[in-house]
This record gives structure tokens, sequence and C-alpha cells, in this order.
């Protein structure tokens, strides 16, 4: 099976927030859920870069480990996702992400931040997939589809790259080898444990 | 509306920040930030951040390593120490039943009974009491339940149980509070630590033996060592958890991560000293649970405890009168 | 690998799963999904936060997966790069977007605004019925009800006051025929006013760039940015503006390992990708470019065989420029000569070069020149009519190049015909209406303040007044206004009024105005922000997505939107409103008696297709003669076809597209049967002109100063004229003898149009042939129908033929206004520009003092335009919730000023001020800050909410930076100065 990962290439983004809102328009993800960002680092300096993050879907999901209700499982594709009818919105999990991935209606008080929502690297949930339930609780299962997540297929300078972790490696190498530089795979080393070596 | 976002990535923003009107020729791409190099800039417990347009300061954080320390220590060192705590002051209750018995009331029951604690005293002693049980039970839930309790009961009635557990757990946290208050108002007077509770520490309360009786007051220090733990251990429970309740005022990630793991560290040390003070005031010690029980216990008992706290109830004559009617059948 | 979405799941499944599924595919509202997500708490509150409530009437559910999905094409509404939009289709709901693969601009990606269009169609904050104010309240009204009133008040105002006294406000938002057809109903009322968008984008542009070279249009496109190996952005944020671009962009300098030199005031998202980012003074560009040309011409790099064959008039330039040797230019612009001359090299001698710009060169009262200048420096280094060079002109809106070339413009008939009387008689025999018609609907213009009066014949020739000024039009006294009397009614479709600057003038304008009507799909600032209590309609207008028509990209490409779903709401589309209007106005059945009509929601309307056929029979001056409704679709539906970097369809490709250029890019010559491919690359002599070649296009005359401005050693592969030649009339056919191989039809149509005199059928030219005949033997023979000429560096009936460095009427050095004036005061487009006064007042009263900060404006890459379509789309909105200004850290210090904090904001004139939040950074220097331009809804401190129809106010509002700029005018364009002003902050 594919080991599905995200990789953002930093000289390609440009902070047009087409992930962010694919992302919405194919999930119909709610006001204040996002389940992805774009982060600028150096904003107005030369050394100025935007990374598109969400779940990075890890290896060893510090999410999983903690969530007091094991809501959280992996599957066949490596994609970690998150059974919403356990999870007790205790937010554990979004304290043991180094993303900042997980998601509530609200980081409101007495804990009452409803039922985390995350990126789903547009798999669904537990449920049967393609079926109406599994979209009203984590939105569209484009993996069960045969397609990718929309936020990579939309990406409009293609810096954000979705599919079997060998392979984005792979086409990322060869960006950097033709245009002589690269920024890194940011965010590999904190979720795979390992990073592109150009 | 929350704080707009003007941090830059630390550490490695130094290396480009220089005043770029400066440079000779500005070359954006040649200069372009590398994540390695921020990341080995960070010290640890930093994040990498930048600025995001969203008004969700927590959102600007790009990767913020320390969650992964902090899981870590959650799953493994916290669950160690709840363990240690609690199977620790089991093993030493029970060593101590199987070493000392049940502790008797040496001079048996006069039958005689002092007004020890009044309706307002035992009232906020259980409401302490109760939602101090369950929320223990409920927060050992959450660090233990996930191995002990989900595989006998299943995923769906777990997450039900989990789910009402959580809902109990914020919002008894606030009578467990009051409680607190009403505690400490009412018993801190008796809690003030003085030169008998040396003599009393010196004998171990008379625990480990039979027939020694260092002489108390209305609380000896035992309980006031019970007094002072909840006290502190729970007025460190109520900030971290109120930190915890209200994730905001506890800033970013980090803050909430420093206010969890002292709340589960407390909350074992708490649970395991509660389990001492349960065993000692039910079944370890004869005649102990009337005290909270209908709030009077036996004169002899009130000797043998707390003799000076008898002599000022009932006068020093009284008070040395020889006990009454022994070996009486217990009050309850 | 990617299996694509299987359609015959509902067979499969056979009846019962049919059953099962229509079961569980109950309709599902936006409440019940949030409830079943476990969002319903905070995602509902934090909508009801920011006002209104968001409740959708209805919510298209998840996709059935049961059923089967009809997949629509459209394209993307909102910028000019063209993206397609793959619309997933169930029951007549837009259920999903799909990636377009396919097409070789976007190939499936998008921006914010692209991959979010869907919410478009669904939106609830969309107008959706017909409204009008009475005594300060809206009310709903029928749809008969507001045609007839609006028509009444309009032929009332027509009465009184004249034609010319309506103003016509058209949309880049519209597809080319609506554009056309606006243009058309203009000239039916009888008037010249009537305008849009590229007014106040990229109008300088068109005007600078037909002046240099023949056409005003993108020379190549995105995606031959790919074969460039240096690229200068000059006021173009690309990535914000264009972000799709930035794939061609990134994918060409990673590739050719490419210069990539960004200038601009302001270090922008596009600097960040930069190789060389160089910071200006805003309003310096003539400066800095001739900066560059004295660097190129003192060291001998410019390309002396191309000036030789191709430019006329670079001598001229090559003295000019002496006058901006290193230190004159770093004292105007700030940059270091040594910067500049880097620059200058890498762009001379690097090639091929592209030069690409924005609407920072074009927002300026020199805007004109700013092109001119940067057509100067393409030219000196030989850098157009090749791959990989050029003047990559980047567009605004979606279809503002086809509104531009379809004439909805104070100036021009379709497709850049003039005024002329030629103008009139061609556009009369293709409408097949007498042109005394013409005559008889414009006004009679009365001689006033000293000026002659004008006879109708002759109002029909004098451009209109500009968009950028009908406030002023409607207050101005009487007299200073050219034309019979003052604008009274303003008929606005798709345009915004927060879009140019002085918006304390344009309330007074609105407030005066006798009857103004909003068509949009969304309440515009011209419906908010007012006081006006009656006379006011707003109609509710469906988008591009639900509607059938053709939209011109940046690159002259033309695609086919397909209707995704019918009209929302009691929306109605552009064609069907201006019909029932028109024959309301009483000429509607002679302007649409061409036209194929079909049935619709409230009536019949005309079909797209049967308007672009009247399109091609009239196109021919700028080749929209060869993209009939067919090829089109053809292109749509066979987008795999094209090649990325050529945009050529391979020999693979079906017959119907083989070899054409993707979208048919105009000039495309002669009929649609003729085949011609489309021109990539304008002004192209590596490539036969039947093969989509060209040549610069003379048509400023045949010689000046005594030299010839016919090429000279120069023309496209495969001529059989091999030089210069003028543009093709049957007098030059039948020179060359080549009338012979005019058809028998062709001959007939042009004797027609000559009506039987020798002389006039001589004078038929390729522009004028309707039958199209001209064009193709001209072709057929290797040559470009419309000639083979020389560039021009100088612009000799332009206020500046060479331009100089002008500074702006707001300048924050007084010190050099002196010896860079802007130009004197003047009249242009029927109204006064007191440029110079202003100007020379500002000055006298020390307005820098008070106000030290320069003030610039850009984009925002989540919102478009004047913003109310997408400050309405909760997907976008979200992600820019408060408008603010970019002030430098240094600057903020010292005001005391925060990031986040509030400002005011105020402005040179008349006391205006903003409060909105300070962004605290970088980007900006010290001494200058930025503000975005797509906020409306609150007026200098008072949020106008209230002023919105119920439930149709954009979600997020904010300060106009519109409110603060200030006054100044292109001499030719009447373009206003958006990028240029002088402003205070201080924290509020």
């Amino acid at each position: 099976m594919a080991r599905m990962k995200f990789l953002c290439d930093a000289d390609r983004c440009i902070e047009c927030n087409a992930c962010v809102t694919a992302c919405k328009n194919e999930h119909e993800v709610p006001w204040g859920i996002n389940r992805r960002r774009v982060v600028t680092i150096n904003d107005g300096l030369p050394g100025e870069r935007s990374v598109s993050m969400a779940c990075m879907h890890c290896t060893d999901a510090p999410c999983a480990a903690v969530c007091p209700v094991a809501c959280f499982y992996t599957t066949d594709d490596a994609v970690v996702l998150h059974n919403k009818d356990t999870c007790i919105g205790c937010g554990y999990c979004s304290y043991a992400c180094p993303f900042g991935a997980p998601q509530y209606p609200q980081m409101a008080n007495f804990g009452t931040r409803g039922k985390m929502d995350k990126c789903t690297y547009c798999s669904g949930g537990p449920e049967a997939d393609l079926s109406t339930a599994e979209y009203q609780k984590y939105g569209a299962n484009r993996l069960a589809e045969g397609k990718l997540p929309l936020c990579a297929e939309m990406c409009s300078t293609k810096a954000l790259l979705a599919g079997d972790g060998d392979i984005i490696a792979e086409i990322y190498r060869e960006r950097v080898v033709t245009r002589g530089y690269g920024s890194g795979a940011w965010g590999w080393r904190t979720a795979y444990g390992d990073t592109v070596n150009v | 509306m929350r704080q707009p976002i003007t941090r830059l990535a630390l550490g490695a923003a130094g290396l480009f920040a220089t005043a770029f009107a400066a440079l000779a020729q500005v070359n954006p791409t040649a200069n372009s930030v590398q994540e390695g190099a921020l990341m080995e800039a960070l010290q640890s417990g930093q994040s990498v951040t930048g600025r995001i347009s969203i008004p969700d300061s927590g959102a600007s954080v790009l990767i913020d390593p320390s969650g992964r320390t902090w899981a870590s220590l959650h799953t493994g060192t916290l669950q160690w120490i709840t363990i240690i705590a609690v199977l620790g002051m089991l093993a030493l209750l029970v060593a101590f039943y199987l070493y000392r018995g049940r502790v008797r009331v040496e001079a048996g029951f006069s039958g005689r009974k002092i007004l020890r604690f009044n309706i307002i005293d035992r009232f906020a002693h259980w409401l302490l009491a109760t939602t101090f049980i369950i929320l223990a039970l409920t927060g050992l839930n959450l660090i233990l339940g996930r191995a002990l309790l989900l595989p006998l009961i299943g995923e769906g009635a777990f997450g039900t149980l989990s789910a009402w557990g959580k809902i109990a757990h914020n919002y008894l946290a606030w009578p467990f509070m009051a409680a607190l208050i009403m505690v400490f108002v009412l018993w801190v007077a008796h809690n003030i630590p003085n030169r008998l509770d040396l003599e009393w520490i010196k004998q171990a309360g008379g625990l480990l033996q039979k027939n020694v009786h260092p002489p108390a007051r209305k609380f000896n220090a035992g309980q006031k060592i019970i007094f002072w733990s909840v006290i502190i251990g729970g007025a460190l429970l109520s900030w971290t958890g109120i930190m915890l309740l209200f994730p905001g005022e506890a800033g970013p990630g980090t803050g909430w991560q420093f206010y969890q793991v002292i709340h589960a560290v407390v909350s074992a040390v708490m649970v395991a000293i509660i389990l001492a003070h349960i065993y000692i005031g039910s079944l370890g010690m004869e005649g102990a649970f009337d005290a909270m029980g209908n709030g009077e216990v036996d004169e002899n008992w009130a000797r043998e405890h707390h003799s000076l706290w008898v002599e000022e109830k009932l006068g020093r004559d009284a008070a040395k009168s020889p006990p009454p009617r022994a070996r009486a059948t217990p009050a309850e | 690998m990617l299996v694509k979405r299987r359609t015959r799941e509902a067979a499969q499944g056979g009846r019962l799963a049919q059953v099962a599924a229509g079961l569980s595919a109950k309709p599902l509202d936006r409440r019940s999904f949030l409830r079943a997500s476990g969002l319903t708490v905070g995602g509902l509150a934090a909508l009801g936060s920011i006002g209104g409530g968001l409740t959708r009437r209805a919510e298209a559910g998840p996709t059935d997966h049961s059923q089967d999905i009809e997949i629509r094409k459209n394209i993307c509404t909102h910028c000019s790069v063209g993206c397609t939009v793959t619309a997933e289709v169930q029951n007549g709901v837009w259920v999903g977007q799909e990636p377009s693969w396919y097409s070789p601009i976007n190939r499936g990606t998008h921006c914010a605004k692209g991959a979010s269009v869907r919410e478009i169609v669904h939106g609830d904050r969309r107008l959706k019925y017909p409204m009008k104010k009475v005594g300060g309240e809206w009310q709903r009204i029928s749809w008969e009800q507001a045609i007839e009133e609006v028509g009444d008040k309009l032929l009332e105002i027509r009465e009184r006051s004249g034609a010319d006294s309506v103003y016509w406000l058209g949309s880049a938002k519209f597809s080319n025929e609506g554009a056309y057809l606006m243009r058309k109903m203009a000239a039916f009322w009888g008037t010249n006013n009537v305008d849009h968008q590229a007014r106040i984008c990229h109008s300088t542009t068109v005007a600078g760039v037909a002046n240099t070279w023949g056409y005003g249009a993108q020379t190549n496109s995105y995606n031959d940015i790919r074969n460039s190996k240096t690229m200068i952005f000059m006021g173009s944020n690309a990535a914000e503006a264009h972000p799709v671009s930035l794939q061609h962009i990134l994918e060409g300098k990673e590739v050719n390992r490419a210069n990539v030199i960004v200038f601009d005031p302001r270090f922008t998202r596009t600097a960040a990708h930069a190789t060389e980012y160089v910071r200006f003074r805003p309003g310096t560009d003539i400066a800095v470019i001739n900066g560059l040309l004295w660097h190129i011409f003192e060291n001998g790099w410019e390309d002396t065989e191309y000036l030789s064959q191709r430019v006329w008039g670079m001598d001229q330039i090559r003295e000019a420029v002496k006058a901006y040797p290193p230190e004159v230019v770093e004292n105007i612009s700030w940059i270091p000569g040594d910067t500049l001359r880097r620059v200058a090299e890498i762009f001379a001698t690097q090639k091929p070069s592209t030069f690409i710009w924005c609407m920072g060169g074009t927002q300026h009262t020199v805007g004109t020149a700013n092109v001119r200048a940067y057509n100067n420096l393409l030219l000196a280094t030989g850098n157009v009519g090749k791959e990989g060079t050029g003047a990559n002109i980047f567009r605004g809106h979606c279809n503002v190049q086809g509104a531009t070339d379809l004439g909805l413009d104070v100036g021009n008939l379709p497709l850049y015909y003039g005024l002329s009387e030629g103008a009139w008689r061609h556009w009369s025999r293709v409408w097949d209406v007498p042109y005394d018609y013409f005559v008889s609907r414009f006004d009679e213009v009365p001689g006033k303040g000293g000026r002659d009066p004008r006879t109708a014949e002759q109002n029909m020739e004098v451009p209109g007044i500009t968009s950028t000024r009908w406030f002023d039009a409607v207050m101005i006294d009487a007299e200073e206004v050219d034309q019979r009397d003052n604008i009274k009614a303003m008929f606005v479709m798709g345009h915004g009024g927060n879009t140019v600057p002085r918006m304390q003038d344009a309330q007074r304008g609105m407030n005066a105005l006798d009857l103004l009507v909003v068509a949009d799909p969304h309440p515009t600032t011209f419906a908010a922000l007012h006081s006006r209590t009656d006379n006011t309609y707003l109609l509710p207008i469906c988008t591009q997505f639900e509607v059938d028509g053709s939209r011109t990209a940046s690159n002259r490409s033309l695609q086919w939107g397909q209707k995704i779903v019918e009209p929302i709401f009691e929306s109605d589309n552009d064609f069907a409103v201006m019909y029932r209007l028109s024959v309301k106005l009483g000429f509607g059945e002679e302007m649409f008696k061409n036209f194929e009509m079909i049935e619709g929601k409230f009536g019949v309307y005309p079909s797209a297709e049967s308007i672009l056929r009247e399109i091609n029979r009239g196109g021919w001056s700028t080749g929209y003669t060869g993209q009939s409704p067919e090829r089109l679709k053809a292109h749509m539906a066979n987008q795999q076809h094209f090649d990325l970097v050529t945009l050529r369809a391979g020999p693979d490709a079906p017959e119907e597209v083989r070899d054409d250029y993707y979208g048919l890019p105009w000039p495309c010559w002669g009929t649609p049967e003729f085949r011609h491919p489309g021109s990539h690359i304008l002004y192209n002599t590596g490539l036969e002109p039947i093969r989509g070649g060209g040549a610069f296009r003379p048509r400023f005359g045949l010689e000046r100063d005594g030299q010839t401005l016919l090429a000279e050693g120069s023309w496209p592969v495969g001529s059989e004229i091999e030089d210069g030649y003028p543009e093709f009339t049957m007098a030059l056919l039948r020179q060359l003898g080549w009338d012979a191989d005019l058809t028998a039809d062709e001959l007939a149509w042009i004797e027609r149009i000559g009506d039987g005199d020798e002389d006039r059928i001589n004078a038929v030219s390729w522009s004028t042939d309707l039958s199209g005949g001209i064009q193709r033997v001209a072709l057929e023979h290797g040559c470009v129908p419309y000639g083979n000429g020389k560039a021009r560096a100088v612009a000799w009936n332009l206020p500046d033929p060479i331009p100089v460095h002008r500074e702006p009427i707001y300048s924050p050095r007084p010190d050099l206004v002196n010896d860079y004036p802007t130009l004197e005061d003047r009249r242009q487009q029927r109204m006064p520009n007191i440029g110079r006064s202003v100007q020379m007042a500002g000055v006298e009263n020390r307005v820098h003092e008070n106000f030290p900060i320069i003030l610039t404006s850009g984009r925002l890459v989540e919102f478009e335009g004047g913003g109310e379509e997408t400050r309405s789309n909760p997907w976008l909105a979200e992600l820019q919730q408060d408008m603010f200004v970019e002030i430098n850290t240094r600057d903020a210090d010292a005001r005391g000023i925060v990031d986040g904090g509030w400002v005011w904001v105020t402005g040179a004139e008349g006391g205006s001020r903003a409060r909105v939040k300070a962004l605290v950074t970088e980007r900006v220097s010290p001494g200058l800050a930025f503000m975005p331009f797509h906020f409306a809804g609150w007026f200098q401190g008072e949020d106008q909410r209230g002023n919105y129809p119920e439930g149709a106010d954009p979600i997020v509002l904010g300060e106009s930076v519109n409110v603060i700029t200030t006054y100044g005018y292109d001499p030719v364009t009447g373009m206003h100065e958006g990028k240029t002003t002088l402003c205070q902050i201080e924290a509020a």
C-alpha cells in the first residue's frame, strides 16, 4: 500500500490560499474551522517563505497516542483518521500535534470545544466509503474515488504535493536538482522522522 | 479580537532580519529561509511561527515540536506516575493493614458521644469528598481508561462514558473548589502546626503500635497533613484546572501542556493521599468514620486520638475521669 | 494511479440501491450538516458573531454517488488568467468542483478565489429579487415593475436632459457577448458614455501599447513566459493578483534558471520569489526605465539590427534618456546606480526577456507614459515578437480584455474601430441598421463655455466621459461638462462603486443622481454608499456560471463558458435584462433582430452563440472573426491536445482543433471556415501569418519626419512581399494583382460595401471587408492583413511623445515638482482635468508635511475588485476579515501603533479619513504605507451595513482605500491615480 504524505515546496508556495478554500469547498467546512492553512515565515523580509500546513498524517501520530478515548486510527494508506462518535473534544490531540491540525468549532471555555475536526487527507472516516453519513461527519472521500486531496490537486503553483511519500519525495528532489536550491521538506522530520535528501 | 500575529520566526529570523535596504543586492531566492536552519536555531520549547491572515494566533504557529515531547510525556511518564502512586499507596495500605490490622478503640466504646463535626463541617467535607472522587475517577479515566477500561467495555460504551466523564469533570470542578474554600475557612484555625505535632509525628501518631496515643487537639498532625495536602493539592489542581478550562488564559500550547502535566502529577499524588485518608477514616480505624458520619464520635475514641480536644470540649476534669464502659458495641 | 469517478455506480447497485440512496440522500441543510459533524455550536456562533447570521435557503448536499454526475466547464470569473472551472452537477445543483487537469492554462489548479467559486451560485448573500428604495427602505418588486419604472425614468431623463445624461457603466465581468451587447445598447440609446473597469485597470496600457505597435493587449501569454530567460515585474504582484500564472513563471524560473527581477515599492509575495528585488518610490517608473535605458545605450547593449528594421524613433529616446544618469535616477527613485546597471545588463543581454506590468504601472497620472516607457525598454533590447519575450500585460478581471476589445469604452465601437464615421458605418452594416438611425439617436450639443456646438453626427464621434469622472460630471457646473447636460442617471452593471478615488465626491454624486440602477449579483457600493431614499433600483443579475458565453483571457485566448446551473433566486442573465430594457426603451426589436432568441427564466433572450456570430461578422480589425462558438466549444472539449508551452494542438489532435492555438487567441483572421489558428505571440515574424505570425502594425501613417514607418528588411517568414508594406485594401490588392484571387462572393461583398463607387471600393480594407476576402488573400500570400510596419518609440500624438518623469500630483518630493511637473491643466473626455493646479496647491500648502507617508494600494489574493462578491463568500471572507494598512515597523513605533491595533488613516483631500487595522511589517519601507482596495461598507468610521438590503450585505465590510486616494487623471485615458498619494496615520 502507498504511504500517503503531504509535501509543501516552500519555493513554490505563494500563499494564494487555494488549498484552504479548496478544502472548504470540497468538504463544506464551516467558518472557524481551518483544516488547512498557509503560514508565512519571515514575512516581508527577503528570506520570506510560505508553507501550507494541515494534518501531516504523521508516522506514530502523537494525536493518536494521547487521545484518551483512542478515537484515532491509521488507514492502509497511512492516513491518520478519527472517529467523531468516540471523540470527546478534550483537546489533547491539539496539544500533542506539532502542526496545529486539530480544529474545534470553538476553543471555548469549559472544554466545550465540540468534536475535533481535521484534515482527513480527503478520505472520510470510519463510516462506509462515500456514504452520506461519512460526508456529513468528515466530508468527501476522494481517496475512495481514486483521487487525491483537492488542496494539492488545485495548488496554483503545484507547491503542495500529495501522494505516495516516495513519489512526491522524488518529484521534489528532481525540482531541487533542476533549480539548484531548495528550502527543505517542511515538517517532514517532525512528522515522519526523516526528510528528503537532495 | 484576538491578538494578531507579529512574531516572526524565532531564532532564524535574526539571520535574515538585516535591514535589506543595506544590502547591495537583494536576492530573495538565495536568501530563502530553510526549514532545517530554522529548526536548528530553535531552542527547545520554541516553535516556527509566521504570519497568517486569519485572526487565530494559534494558527500562526507552523511547527511546534514540543507537541511530540508532551505526547511522549503524557503517554509514558505521566501514566507511570499515576499507576505507581495508586498501586503504591494501595500496597502500602495493605501492608499497613497486615501489620497493624484495624486500629481499634482500645478502651472500647464508651457509648457517650461528643459532637466532633457539625452539619456544615460535614456538608463541606462530603461535598469535597464526593466531587473529588468523581473528579479522580474521571480524571484517571483520561490517563488510564484507554488501557484499562476500553478493552473491557468496548469502544462505544467507553466513548459515551468518557464523554459524560469529561462533562462531569469540567462542571464538578466548581463545587469541588467551593468545598475546598469552605473546608479551608472552617478548619484552618485548627490546622496551624504546633509543637504537639512534632511529638505526634515522632510517635507516628500511635498508628504503628497499640496503646500509644500521642496527645492532639481537634486535628492531630496526621490530619493536618491531610488537610494541608488537600488544601495545597486542591489549590494546585484548581489553578491548573482553571487554566485547562480556559485555554485562552493558558497561552499557547506549551502553556497548556505545562498546566496539564502539573495537573496530572498533583492528581496522582492526591489520589494516593486520599486513598490513605479514606482507609484510615473508614476501614482502617474503628470509630473514625463517625466523625464525618453523624458527626458525633465516641468519647473513648476521642480520648485516644484527640485527648487535648476532649479536654477542651468537656472541661479538664471530665476529661480526666476514667473512660466509661469499656468495650461497648460500636456506634454504627 | 488516479482513476476517474465512475458514473455507472447506480446501474451496478440496482434498483434497491437506488431506493436506499434516495433515502439516504435527503436534502441536507447546513444546520444538519453541522450538527451531524459535531460542529454546530462554534460554526454557527462564529458566523453569528460576524453579523447578519448565515442561514441558507437551500444547500447543496453531498454528492450522491449513486447518481450520474454531469461535468460542465466554465471559466473562473475572477482574474484574467482564464482558469477552467470544472463543475460537477447533479439534478441541477452544482455539487462539486474538480481540477481541470487538461486546461493548458491552469492544469487543474486554482487560487483561493477559483477554488471557491462554487459558493457563488449557492451564496445567499446574493441579490434575490429586484428591489427599489421607497422612502429610504428597500422594497421587493417584480421584474416587470422594475423594467417598466426604470425604462420610464430613463426615457423621461432622456427627454429632459438628453441621451448623454445617462451613463451606461458596464463590466469586465460580462462575457464577450454581454460586453458587446451593452456597447451596442449604448449606441442604440445614442451615447458614448459607456465604460467599464478597463478604464481603471489597463486603459493606459491599451493606449500606450496600441500607440506603440498596434494592438492594446498582452503580446505573448502566461504559458510563453516559460521560455523567458529574464523577466521584470514592475508594478505587478502576480503572486496575489494572478496566482495561477506563477505556475508558469516559477517553472520557467526553475527550468531556465531564469532571472526574476521585481521592481516594487513593496516587498510582495512575488518579490519573495524573485532573484532580485528592487524597491523604488511609487510613481517614478519612467525615471527608472529611462535610467535602465541610459545604461543600455551607454554600454551598447541595445539590439541595433532589430531597431533599424522594426522600430522608429529610438534615436530620439537615446537622446532623451541622457537626462537620466544614475545619480539623477537615484535621487528620484531611490534606486542605486549599480543596481540599475546590473538589471539593465541582465535584461538586455540574457534574452529572451519579458517585461510584466500591471496596475502598479498603469494607475498613475503618467500611466500611458509609463507604459510607453516599458515598451521602449522592450523595443530597445529587441524583446517583442518572439518566444519568451514581450509585454506580458497581466490584465485584471476575467474578461477585461474581451470587454475592452468589444468596445465598452468611451472612445470606441467594438473591436477598436474608433468613433469615426467609417466606424459607425461599418457597424451599421454589421447590425443591419441605417447609419442615419444612430445619428437620430444622439444629442446635439449646444456651444457651452466658449466651446463650439456639435451636431448629433459630430457628437457621435466625441469620446464620452470616463468612469473615473462620472461623479464630477454629475456635480460639476453644467457649463464645464462638454455635452448637453450633466449626468443624471447611472445604469451600473457589474461595477463596484469603491474602485475610483475620491469616494467622498462619489458619495455626493450618488446622492445627486436622478436615477441609480445597479444590476449586479450583489449589491455593490453603488447600492450602499449613499443616502438616497428613492429612484434607486437593484436588479439581480446572475453570474457567468449561470449563463453561456465566451470570455477572453489576458493572453487573448477566447474560452467558452458553459452554463453550469440555472440563474439562482430571481436573478437573470445580462442578455435577458438588456433585451427587456431595450424593448422598453423602444429599440429592442431593431437591436436584437439578428439574434436567435431562446427561452429563459422570465421570457426570451438572445443566445450567446448568435451574439458571438454577429461579433464574428464584424470583428475584422482585431481578428475576432474566426472564433465561432463551434470552434471555441471544440477547444474546450479537446483541451488535453494543446501544448503547455506553445498552446498549439499537435498532429494527434482531432481535425477540428488540429494546429490551432488554444482559445484561438486574437487575431484569428478570416472566417471560421478559413481555420486560422489564432496568434499565440503577436508581431512574431518567425511564423507565417497564416499560421499565427505577424508584424508590427503600421497604423500611424506611412512616414514621419521623412523616414518610413514601414518595416525595413524584416518580414514574416514566407512573405511574398519581402519588405514592409501598408495595410491591405482593395486598392493594394489590385496594385499587386492579387484581387484575382478573390471569389465572386467576396468581390460582391466588397462592391456592396463600396456602394459601387470605385474610390470607395478601393478604400475597402481588411478591416471593413465583411467577406474576409481581403484578409484571406493577404494571408495566403504570406502577408499580414494590417501591414508590416515599425513600432513607434516616439508617439507624437500623445501629450508626452517621449516618456519623461513627472512627479505625482501629491508628491513627497515637492523639491522635484518644479523640474518634473505634471502636465498642464487640460480638457479631456468632455471634462476639465486640473491636475496641475492641484499639484501646485499641494506644494504651496506644504501638504507633504502634514501627510508625510506615501500611500499606495493593491490587491489581496482572497478578494477581487470592489470585493462584494468575494467578501460575500464565507470561504474567502474568513481569510481576510479586516481592512488594514501596512505600515513599516519604524513608522509604527514612532506613532505608538501596534500590529493589529486600530488606526486612523487621513488623506490629503477633504479631511478624508478611514479607520482600519494596522499591519506592522517590513513589506513596506519607512515612509510608505499600503492598503488593499477591495473593501467597502464602512465610510470614514461609519458602519454602513444597514444600507444594504437585508441578507445581501457582504460578510466582511471595511473602509475603502479610495476614500483616502486623491485627484489625478492620466491625460490620455482619464485613468485615476490609484497608486501614489500622501497620507498620515495615527493610532485610533
